[in-house]
């Protein structure tokens, strides 16, 4: 999810068809350049070595789940093309993502850390000496509890995996010039140390004289190992 | 005129067959032409109640302002891309 604004100028995005490690590249209607959509940066073309900004969403969701925290929203509706609908309840991804297979090239993954189609969710954050710092966190560690607590360099984290809706987030853990730790209630509310309790779809305080308050939400993605290590190398993951 | 069927045929092809033996680390490979995938420009919706929408079916959510959209990844695989403007907010939602 990136914003279409860059140094002033709007640009609106299509399906270049080619690939760069292993992912399709967008490109700008306006430039023709190439963008990677992993990184948002541009690696080819007029716009080469700028980056668009990532902004927040939530990278995957159950749609009644999504439906049941945000009421009024809006969905996209499903486009006709040569006169034939598009089937709406359908993964024509389906066996890729059941196989042991990574990536459309065929090549050889070599971080053998975590099993190649071991799905993780990414974090990046901004270290003191203008560096950025990488996580990884698996999956599996979300089938008993849906938050880890976590600093990531400077940055007190607090990451969130409900495993039935499939909804994932991260935020930072500080709220009001504190640093709070958070612990479950029941499915994806949980409690601070304050005593506030916070719904982590909307990221909003539902409790307490800190309710509507929200939780500083950072980028996050849904993402397969191989991918996410071939990418970003240097990252670490949460054990 | 475009043809999705064939298109994401021909894909899913190049996504099982290719081999290692013709990959250049870091190169660009052309796969398709340029919208080969059509990218939604001008993106059309629906309120909740007029949606066919299976409820358990993933879907990305964004909120801005108050306005909030959901895109459903089973659509968005065949367009890998939205632009869309939310609450202001001018964003390419991809997938």
């Amino acid at each position: 999810m990136y914003s279409r604004e860059l140094d002033g100028e709007t640009y609106t995005f299509g399906v270049s068809g080619k690939l760069w490690r292993d992912a399709l590249l967008m490109y700008d209607h306006q430039t023709r350049t190439l963008w990677s959509h992993i990184t948002g940066e541009a690696i080819k073309g007029p716009l080469k070595g700028k980056r668009l900004k990532p902004l927040v969403s939530t990278p995957q969701i159950a749609w009644k789940t999504w439906l049941l925290n945000y009421p009024s929203t809006l969905i996209l509706s499903v486009p006709t093309r040569d006169g034939m609908r598009e089937s709406l309840n359908q993964d024509v991804y389906a066996d890729y993502h059941a196989s042991q297979r990574a990536g459309v090239s065929g090549m050889e993954y070599t971080d053998d850390r975590l099993p190649n189609k071991s799905l993780v969710i990414g974090v990046q954050v901004p270290a003191k000496d203008g560096t950025t710092q990488f996580r990884a966190y698996p999956l599996t560690h979300f089938t008993k509890m849906a938050i880890i607590n976590d600093t990531l360099g400077e940055v007190p984290l607090l990451i969130f995996h409900d495993k039935g809706s499939f909804a994932t987030a991260v935020f930072t853990r500080n709220v009001a010039r504190d640093i709070r730790t958070f612990s479950v209630q029941d499915k994806h509310f949980v409690e601070d140390n304050t005593g506030t309790r916070w719904n982590l779809i909307t990221g909003e305080a539902t409790s307490g004289k800190e309710k509507g308050t929200q939780l500083e939400r950072l980028p996050a993605v849904n993402i397969y190992w191989f991918a996410w290590a071939r990418y970003y190398p240097e990252t670490s993951i949460y054990r | 005129m475009k043809n999705y069927t064939l298109t994401l045929s021909l894909l899913l092809f190049v996504t099982f067959y290719a081999t290692a033996a013709d990959y250049t680390d870091d190169a660009i490979r052309t796969l398709l032409p340029f919208d080969a995938i059509p990218a939604i420009t001008d993106p059309q919706f629906v309120p909740a109640n007029a949606a066919k929408l299976d409820p358990d079916a993933p879907i990305i959510g964004v909120t801005f302002s108050g306005e909030s959209r959901a895109y459903s990844l089973y659509l968005l695989n065949g367009h890998e891309i939205v632009n869309d403007v939310v609450g202001g907010q001018k964003i390419a939602t991809t997938w």
